[in-house]
């Protein structure tokens, strides 16, 4: 839902011990049959990725429908339904699809279902993939198997952006045969490991083994259920209680209970998002940079990774975490703490701090609070219900607000939306010409070295701007009973489910 | 009495219009705006623009009411902002599920408090009536989310007797259905359980005074049968007021106890409507919520005429 409650996600998430990414050890030969139980941290609203703003709502996509790309645990990118690509012409790009695909309806998947699903995205009138597919002008049909995307501009962004919804490939067949009730009963529209079966809103959403799955031997479980259980506690209560088998989301403060209990598994990763607070770069207080890096400067990032993430996670220092290749490891200018620093940046100021009434992030305002006062600054915290808060921060209407960001596979989608000077979520008013070029250019260049230039140069620039004051980087956990085996943990939170067996 | 209901009918129309821009200007003057909820991360002016556009809220206040006004008065609520399903049919899905949830709680209260109602006024001072009062108490004033978790911790997570939460349709598993329901409806009825009771005794001690229970006893009648026979049926009065109340409210009493337990009921839907400014539906469940408490109260002094003949309808 909310970016917030991700991000609360994010946060409550958090990794750097366990091991990382990967499919889980042991369970012996992988065995078929069986339903898992999963638990989503709120309630869907949709299951038709064309509208879709939930990150709930891509954990079940995942397992239903198909998209062009794939990630491996690393977050490279890798074949989905497109077999194979040829990116030379960074204006014409040319896919070749797995051939001998259906959809769970027995439509067959080939170019002409790429053209019209795409078109499907970038038209629709309640499509909120538009802007995910602003580089595409159209897509031509090859022939069965080969489809070639004419692009207005280079995106370098776009493979990645085709792994989430806007790649997600459904039967039109079945789109139109669901009418105006298809995003809450999609029957037989994907070509996942799982097909829809039912859906009975704030119960439950149940899904059944796709027996034609184009993957040899998968699935292996007969069905998946998930159930939304909006609060950590309750996660935690289910998990015992036998009646979920699969959570992401406890709250730090169990993790360690659940680690050494052996009838659960606890491993996590890296994720690809990062936690904070935003400052307001278009009013006092914080049009003042001074006193922006004050606050920054004053911030204490390890005792809030050990008070409030209980050391589950990393400490943060700009918007590319540690699972991306345009991560910045020598990027520490705000490191430990430094009072007597921030003092003499600036001091003596008082600022209010919007946040929400969820548990852990009063716990953060309030150490946030102590930590400020000790650099003579004054925090006062203002909290919100959740919409009040959302349009308040979107609309400028703050001084300090704690936003975090779920993140996205490639470094684009992390710092692009946030500080170029036109940038869909620039809440704070960032503006700065020459970290608007780096990012223009990183968006349509299609050397990797060249973009991972231009992020650390951004990077640096937005982070010693301080119009965001980065804190910790959270984890992608798996939290299960130990039933659970061929689980992999990836970066992007998302549990997929088609090589995961119960013993 | 025909003519009386009737006339209670016609006289609901006005009270449900003023009910209608009250539920509606609530809910859209509160701060919030349901396009930045909708969107969520994938949010653009475009987008927000387009949103607004798509549901009318670009248009002025009083025109989106009256828009609003003119579907009601067809019959049709609108559809859901966020999933697009009817919102009658969104309601309609969850309703059952509340009702089985009130049904069940207000038969724990009664169950409870009748009979220990009773206890205590007939034998009034006595160990037994101290209990019960220190029970009402305790019933009253601890909220009943708090009982809910209680009753979660002890019986679901620690002894596992019961499910933490959830729900089985009746038809699917009635056996699961009743384990389901049980802790949400003791969650739930017990405050009402505590009132009813504090009612029961005192209109029971007050009916035990008067002048012709003196003379059914006179007369020879057995205490047990001037108690229950006599006594009881005319005692019950207040409670019954206050039970039609309860029923006209257990749609805004199950709105913390559905969400505590996860029960897919009208209450929680609310929650998550008012959450996601899902206009429509909040505006829904209100007109549904005022419309039951109109019934309700209708249905009680119906029911008054039963227990007292002498209440006549004119």
């Amino acid at each position: 839902m909310r970016w917030v409650a991700v991000a609360v996600a994010g946060l409550v998430l958090v990794a750097a011990c366990g091991p990382s990414g990967g499919t889980s050890q042991s369970g012996g030969t992988p065995k078929a049959g069986g339903t898992a139980t999963i638990a989503l941290e709120s309630e869907l609203r949709t299951l038709d990725p064309l509208d879709s703003s939930l990150l709930v709502e891509r954990e079940v996509f995942y397992n239903m429908y198909d998209s062009l790309f794939t990630i491996d645990p690393s977050l490279k990118i890798t074949p989905g339904l497109v077999k194979s690509w040829d990116v030379s012409d960074p204006l014409n790009l040319k896919f070749t699809l797995q051939s001998g695909v259906k959809y769970q309806d027995g439509t067959a998947f080939n170019a002409q279902s790429v053209k019209d699903n795409i078109q499907r995205y970038l038209t629709a009138s309640t499509s909120r993939r538009k802007s995910d597919l602003a580089s595409v002008s159209s897509v031509e049909v090859v022939d069965d198997t080969h489809v070639i995307f004419h692009l207005k501009k280079p995106d370098a962004t776009l493979l990645a952006t085709l792994v989430d919804r806007a790649g997600m490939m459904l039967s039109m067949a079945a789109v139109q045969k669901g009418g105006q009730n298809f995003s809450l009963a999609p029957v037989g529209a994907g070509s996942g490991p799982f097909e829809f079966v039912e859906w009975q809103r704030n119960d439950h959403l149940t899904l059944k083994k796709n027996p034609n799955y184009w993957k040899p031997g998968l699935p292996y479980l007969d069905g998946v259920t998930y159930r939304a259980i909006p609060d950590v506690n309750a996660i935690l209560a289910a998990l015992k209680t036998g009646d979920i088998d699969i959570a992401r989301t406890i709250a730090p403060k169990d993790v360690a209970g659940i680690k050494s209990d052996s009838s659960f598994i606890y491993r996590d990763t890296p994720a690809i998002g990062f936690n904070g607070f935003e400052l307001n770069t278009g009013a006092p207080p914080f049009n003042d940079p001074a006193k922006r890096q004050a606050v920054a400067l004053a911030t204490d990032r390890y005792e809030i990774l050990k008070n409030i993430n209980f050391n589950i996670g990393v400490v943060g220092y700009g918007p590319i975490p540690p699972s991306s290749w345009a991560f910045d490891s020598t990027e520490k200018i705000y490191d430990h703490a430094d009072a007597a620093k921030a003092k003499a940046t600036a001091t003596g100021f008082t600022f209010t701090y919007k946040t929400t009434s969820d548990p852990i992030n009063q716990q953060l305002a309030a150490l946030l609070q102590s930590e400020l006062a000790a650099a003579g600054i004054t925090m006062n915290i203002q909290t919100e219900e959740f919409a009040t808060y959302v349009q308040e921060c979107a609309n400028h209407q703050f001084q300090a607000c704690n936003v975090n960001w779920s993140g996205r596979l490639d470094p684009d989608g992390n710092t692009y939306a946030w500080w170029h000077t036109k940038g869909d979520f620039n809440d704070s008013l960032y503006s700065n010409a020459q970290v608007d070029a780096w990012l223009e250019d990183a968006r349509v260049s299609t050397d990797q070295n060249k973009r991972k230039q231009d992020y650390l140069n951004a990077q640096k620039q937005i982070v010693a701007d301080a119009p965001y004051v980065f804190t910790v980087f959270g984890v992608s956990a798996q939290i299960s009973s130990n039933k659970i085996h061929g689980f992999t943990l990836y970066p992007d939170l998302m549990i997929r489910m088609a090589a995961v067996w119960k013993g | 009495m025909t003519t009386y209901v009737l006339r209670r009918l016609v006289l609901m129309v006005p009270v449900a219009f003023l009910v209608t821009i009250g539920v509606f200007m609530l809910i859209h003057l509160t701060p919030g705006d349901p396009a930045l909820i909708l969107l969520g991360e994938d949010r653009s002016p475009q987008a927000i623009a387009a949103i607004h556009q798509q549901l009318g809220l670009d248009k002025p206040l009083y025109v989106q009411y009256l828009i609003w006004l003119g579907h009601i008065v067809h019959g049709d609520l609108g559809r859901s902002i966020t999933t697009h399903q009817p919102v009658t049919t969104a309601i309609g899905e969850r309703l059952p599920a509340t009702l089985e949830l009130g049904a069940v709680a207000l038969i724990w209260s009664l169950l409870v408090a009748i009979p220990l109602g009773t206890i205590a006024a007939v034998r009034r001072g006595s160990l037994a009536d101290h209990l019960a009062t220190g029970l009402a108490v305790g019933g009253v004033s601890i909220p009943n989310f708090f009982i809910g978790i209680v009753l979660i911790f002890f019986l679901s997570v620690t002894l596992r007797l019961f499910p933490f939460g959830g729900y089985v349709p009746f038809n699917q598993d009635p056996f699961e259905n009743l384990r389901h329901v049980i802790l949400p409806a003791i969650a739930l009825g017990t405050a009402g359980a505590a009132i009813n009771m504090r009612f029961t005794r005192s209109s029971m001690i007050e009916v035990l005074n008067q002048d012709y229970i003196r003379t059914a006893r006179a007369k020879g009648a057995p205490w047990r049968r001037v108690v229950f026979i006599h006594a009881l049926k005319n005692a019950l009065i207040p409670v019954v007021t206050i039970v039609g109340l309860q029923i006209g409210g257990i749609i805004e009493g199950a709105v913390v106890t559905e969400t505590v337990f996860t029960w897919p009921g009208v209450g929680r839907l609310a929650v998550e409507s008012i959450f996601n400014r899902d206009y429509t539906v909040v505006q829904g469940i209100v007109l549904l919520a005022a419309f039951s408490y109109l019934i309700a109260n209708l249905l009680v002094d119906l029911v008054y005429g039963w227990l007292d003949p002498r209440i006549s309808f004119t």
